[in-house]
């Protein structure tokens, strides 16, 4: 073969290499159609139809941005090492504290992986809290907290299977503005930006609603997508929204405002904190629980375990007897010493007799003997499930401080709780306006006040949160009386909060 | 943010320096050159013939190059501009006119500074093509003529080879030229109407702040239209006076009318986006917290190394020495409020000010002396609050009062021989003021911003006149595509030639190539060490050979950054006449040399015998 016809036949090969290849390109990356009326709609190629079983596909993710999808071409597949180059002169603006090429390279990365959540995440904390931190003025800051927001917005509409993105808005919204330095400030900003608000009525400005909201989206979003929160316990994350309604009963309170507002916005916390309490909650155990049935297993446990015990009366205080027969002198010697005299010695004889002590509803059954001992093992098998059952919900309801919210949040609709926060409210404005004769004044009448919800309320009183609240206000209270030279009186019309919660104060 | 490299050597003492260098090394290249030439001819012909060939090639180089007829040139010129035009480089003229049709797709007109932003983009895509056009139309076109032999015409003719070289160079540049010229005005509009606009202001958005007395008129203060993603507070006082207060970087003119008991306002297009600012800049020294002359001041942790930072409430102080200050540059006339000094102070606190009152934090107060170098007189000018990130101007006031009650002159008490010394200190114990030398400056006027910005297009016309002498050189000795690669590797080289020396002194974390390289392969962080073995050793081993030939690289390379003014104009200063000449002789510096190894390659090719 002459090298001319060679070399031709060389490029026919190359071209039918080239086409079998484009064309197994083309039927794996066949794109999906929707049907009409006439023709029936297609799956498309292999690519697409795992895109669209892996919830990959763009459509099905978010919003498309033509803008992004020029440019994510225009790389030419070379889009990771573009995100890439991006991502480095990012820090570097960040680090030469050059904030407006870092929005311009921020908003680049976005453009060119607009699902790329961690970006949107990162980058928004780094607007709004570690740039707005560099700034004096708190209306700077306030600006900085609001490109954050806008931030991860703009992330939202790229990614709207992404829960984790409207919780971040509802995070940033609530607890940034909403617990800051500022955020007096903060608050005031936040109620008069017609920018960010729109045409939403002034009333419902409030950053802890409007934070609520984006909360209740995202739990929206996982219970109709059926996923999980990445990252965050559902015992945590569920209780975000109706915290930001207790945080703005409370934040309506130090801003002044009281009576019927007040007590609408309790009843408010009151009712979603319950149905919070009413929601399913996946453990770690393995169980679902709920944080409002501790007291229904705890009473269910109580009847398994009274009627165990009926089987065979008399049962558990033999067993008892048995068990301290069995203690040793030492150990009895220590358990019969109190609590505060044991030594260490005596403290671990004393924990091993106790511990020798217990008895569990298993061992009650497996002592019973004959026709009832079967019935006796399933109802202490169902009484021990219950009381773990109302363990869990215990050690739950103590990350999220459950209790003390659920009695706080009926409490405080009280007259007389509402009655007595004004008046501590007022007697504050007193002290500001250096008025201490009006400020002792508010003050006793609103510590007598107090002292009517306490006794009505005794539970109040052994609450940690409360108590250091409470003894701030004995702290002002007492101030005044020093500027006054008048003693602090020996009978303290709250003393039983002092001595409760004065020594951590 | 600031520009960091402020050019502080003045031109009398670079250009004998400079010029020096530039011989020493021009002259070590071209006995090298000769050598290897003598060499290689030496080798076949014996040492004597050497001498006599290598003399020979000397002389018809001088002669060639000093008789080069500028006729011949010009038409030879010509016939390369002929040739662009053929090869269609008005496509990219079209691809920069659809980045610019879709550029409001990416830029922010809502960004603190958005004529930063505006600038930049523009200076930066028209370089990006101007280099790559300027890139393919030099290396190509020698070897396109000389494999479809159109080359072989021309040499027939009475040319010089030197004339070939230099018609390609000139041509390229012209039709370069032209193309950058235009897309100079389109980007100076674009820029200026893509930041143009002006807000509304009714008497509706008015509300009184500040009653002076009972009946009497309030001081009204009201926000405006929102418009580019932010609104201006505007003030009008009782006397019917207004401003409208700053605002990603620009404000605008108020003017207000009344007619028929009616009010209207009127905004002015944005004022003070688009400057080019003179600077005076200083050299900078520092004093420790004990006032003894220190080299640095305090590093406080902060990544970013290049401010060094004064204690608060101590005699740390931060001093700038500046020269040439005279009533002449700095007249009463221009400057009546005194001296105009511009700071960007960064400020470090170790806390965060009164919490309980965020409303009125008060800032961290520092104060400016005044310092006659040669006499030691010193006086308190100015206390000033300091404001991060954005440009800070105080006044030196002409006349200065010393704490014993006496009046001072500034220029005849405190400048001696044009010198004048300013002293920043920070006042509030245990806060720190951090700042670099081109921190502070006397802002001496304001040149033409126009002009300005066409300076920047002056940087990207000598990056381009560079990257078209490194093509014509490649493209006489190489063929097409190899050339292409050839002068994208120099442009490449060129512009991370910093990134390369200090890869070549092992200043970059990560190690060399190789070893970065097999951190790459098995995924290892930049920091930790390397596993000590055999692998190790040899990488780092190659890492030092290869170090030698990236500082070689990195050293003869042209620095395409530091032809670059873009940050000059977007960050608004005045490219100074200074930068320019120097950046214009940096240029000649290398196409001198780039022409005369062009000729000699071309003429050793046989095409042009």
């Amino acid at each position: 073969m002459s090298p001319k016809k060679r070399s031709f036949w060389r490029k026919i090969a190359y071209l039918a290499v080239i086409a079998v290849l484009l064309g197994l390109l083309s039927w794996l990356g066949r794109p999906s159609t929707t049907g009409t009326d006439r023709h029936q709609g297609s799956p498309g190629g292999v690519l697409a139809q795992l895109r669209e079983k892996e919830q990959l596909s763009q459509t099905g993710l978010g919003q498309i941005d033509p803008a992004g999808e020029t440019i994510k071409l225009a790389t030419l597949g070379l889009r990771g090492i573009a995100a890439n180059i991006l991502w480095e002169k990012a820090n570097r603006y960040k680090m030469k504290k050059d904030w407006t090429n870092l929005s311009a390279t921020l908003e680049q990365i976005t453009r060119l992986q607009p699902n790329f959540i961690s970006v949107w995440r990162f980058q928004a904390w780094n607007l709004a809290y570690n740039v707005s931190a560099e700034f004096d003025d708190f209306r700077e800051r306030y600006r900085w907290v609001i490109r954050g927001i806008d931030f991860l917005k703009g992330g939202i509409k790229y990614n709207q299977r992404e829960p984790r993105l409207l919780w971040d808005v509802g995070w940033f919204i609530s607890q940034k503005i909403g617990r800051s330095d500022e955020r007096k400030q903060f608050r005031r900003l936040f109620k008069a930006d017609d920018d960010f608000h729109g045409d939403r009525p002034v009333a419902l400005r409030d950053n802890w609603l409007v934070g609520k909201e984006w909360f209740q989206k995202a739990e929206e979003l996982v219970d109709s997508l059926g996923v999980t929160m990445k990252g965050m316990s559902p015992l945590i994350f569920r209780s975000d929204a109706p915290m930001c309604q207790m945080n703005y009963a409370e934040a309506l309170e130090t801003d002044g405002t009281f009576g019927e507002v007040a007590r609408g916005a309790w009843i408010g916390a009151a009712k979603e904190w319950d149905r919070y309490g009413s929601s399913d909650i996946p453990t770690s155990y393995g169980l679902n629980i709920r944080l409002s049935e501790q007291e229904r297993f705890e009473k269910i446990a109580k009847e398994l375990v009274e009627k165990l015990e009926a089987l065979q009366p008399g049962l558990r205080e033999k067993i008892l007897k048995d068990k301290r027969a069995e203690l040793t002198d030492a150990q009895r010697e220590a358990l019969a010493i109190p609590l505060e005299d044991r030594t260490q010695q005596q403290h671990k004889l004393a924990a091993e007799a106790t511990e020798a002590l217990q008895i569990t509803n298993e061992l009650i059954a497996r002592r019973i003997t004959g026709p009832k001992r079967k019935e006796a093992l399933k109802l202490a098998k169902e009484a021990t499930e219950a009381q773990q059952h109302a363990t869990v919900i215990r050690r739950y309801r103590q990350v999220v401080n459950y209790t003390y919210w659920s009695d706080r949040a009926k409490i405080e609709q009280e007259n007389d709780t509402l009655a007595a926060r004004k008046l501590i409210y007022q007697g504050d404005q007193a002290l500001a306006e250096a008025d201490l004769t009006a400020a002792r004044d508010f003050y006793d009448r609103g510590l007598a006040t107090w002292r009517k919800v306490l006794d009505r309320f005794p539970v109040l009183i052994e609450d940690n949160t409360f108590g250091s609240d409470m003894i701030e206000v004995i702290g002002r209270y007492h101030q005044i009386l020093d500027q006054l030279d008048d003693p602090f009186p020996e009978n303290f019309i709250l003393q039983d909060v002092i001595d409760k919660h004065g020594k951590r104060g | 943010m600031v520009l960091e490299h402020a050019e502080t050597l003045p031109l009398e003492v670079w250009f004998p320096l400079a010029l020096l260098k530039w011989l020493l090394v021009l002259g070590g290249v071209a006995i090298a050159g000769l050598m290897v030439g003598w060499l290689s001819v030496a080798m076949r012909r014996g040492p004597v013939a050497g001498i006599r060939i290598v003399g020979r090639l000397l002389a018809a180089t001088v002669g060639d190059i000093l008789h080069i007829s500028p006729r011949r040139v010009w038409a030879l010129s010509w016939l390369a501009v002929r040739e662009s035009i053929r090869r269609r480089v008005v496509v990219v003229f079209a691809v920069f006119i659809v980045i610019l049709l879709f550029a409001g797709w990416f830029l922010d007109p809502g960004s603190t500074h958005p004529a930063r932003l505006y600038l930049s983009f523009v200076l930066t895509a028209t370089s990006y093509l101007v280099l790559l056009l300027a890139l393919f139309l030099s290396s190509v076109s020698l070897p396109a003529d000389i494999k479809s032999k159109t080359l072989h015409t021309v040499v027939t003719k009475p040319v010089r080879p030197s004339e070939i070289v230099l018609g390609r160079i000139c041509g390229f540049t012209a039709i370069g030229t032209l193309l950058l010229v235009t897309m100079a005005a389109i980007s100076y509009v674009f820029v200026v109407r893509g930041l143009s606009h002006t807000h509304e202001l009714t008497d509706d958005d008015l509300h009184a702040v500040q009653h002076h007395a009972q009946g009497q008129p309030a001081v009204r203060e009201g926000l405006t239209s929102r418009v580019h993603r932010h609104r201006h507070l505007a003030t009008i006082e009782p006397s019917g006076r207004g401003r409208i207060a700053m605002e990603q970087n620009h404000w605008h003119d108020l003017e207000i009318e009344k007619s028929d008991g009616k009010t209207t306002y009127k905004l002015s297009r944005p004022r003070g986006m688009l400057v080019a600012r003179v600077p005076v800049y200083g050299t900078l020294r520092f004093k420790d917290r004990d006032g003894k002359d220190s080299k640095k001041g305090v590093n406080v942790g902060d990544e970013w190394t290049y401010r060094s930072y004064i204690e608060g409430g101590t005699l740390a102080t931060a001093v700038w020495t500046f020269d040439g200050i005279t009533k002449k540059r700095f007249p009463e006339s221009l400057f009546p409020k005194g001296l105009p000094v511009e700071m960007t102070i960064e400020v470090f606190r170790t806390y965060k000010g009164d919490t309980d009152d965020p409303e009125n934090i008060p800032g961290i107060p520092g104060s400016l002396s005044v310092r006659n170098p040669a006499t030691g007189e010193m006086v308190e000018a100015v206390i000033f609050t300091a404001r991060e990130f954005t440009t800070d101007v105080v006044y030196i006031p002409r006349r200065l009062q010393t704490p014993d009650g006496n009046v001072l002159d500034l220029f005849d008490d405190l400048v001696s021989d044009g010198k004048m010394e300013i002293w920043l200190r920070c006042v509030q114990p245990a806060q720190y003021f951090g700042a670099a030398q081109a921190d502070v400056y006397l802002r001496a006027r304001d040149a033409s911003f126009t002009l300005n910005f066409i300076k920047g297009y002056f940087g990207i016309w000598l990056q381009m006149v560079l990257i078209i002498g490194i093509g014509v050189l490649f493209s006489t000795f190489l063929s097409g595509p190899v050339a292409i690669i050839a002068t994208s590797g120099a442009l490449v080289g060129g512009v991370f030639s910093g990134f390369m020396m200090r890869l070549a002194r092992g200043e970059v974390i990560g190690g060399g190539p190789v070893e970065a390289f097999i951190r790459i392969l098995l995924q290892q962080n930049l920091v930790s060490d390397m596993e000590p073995g055999m692998r190790t050793t040899v990488a780092q081993m190659l890492d030092v050979v290869l170090g030698y030939g990236l500082y070689v690289a990195a050293s003869i390379l042209p620095a395409f950054g530091e032809f670059s003014f873009a940050d000059h104009v977007a960050y608004g200063f005045d490219i100074s006449g200074a930068v320019i000449l120097k950046n214009t002789c940096r240029a000649a510096a290398y196409l001198v040399p780039l022409f005369v190894a062009a000729y000699l390659f071309l003429k050793t090719r046989e095409v042009a015998k």
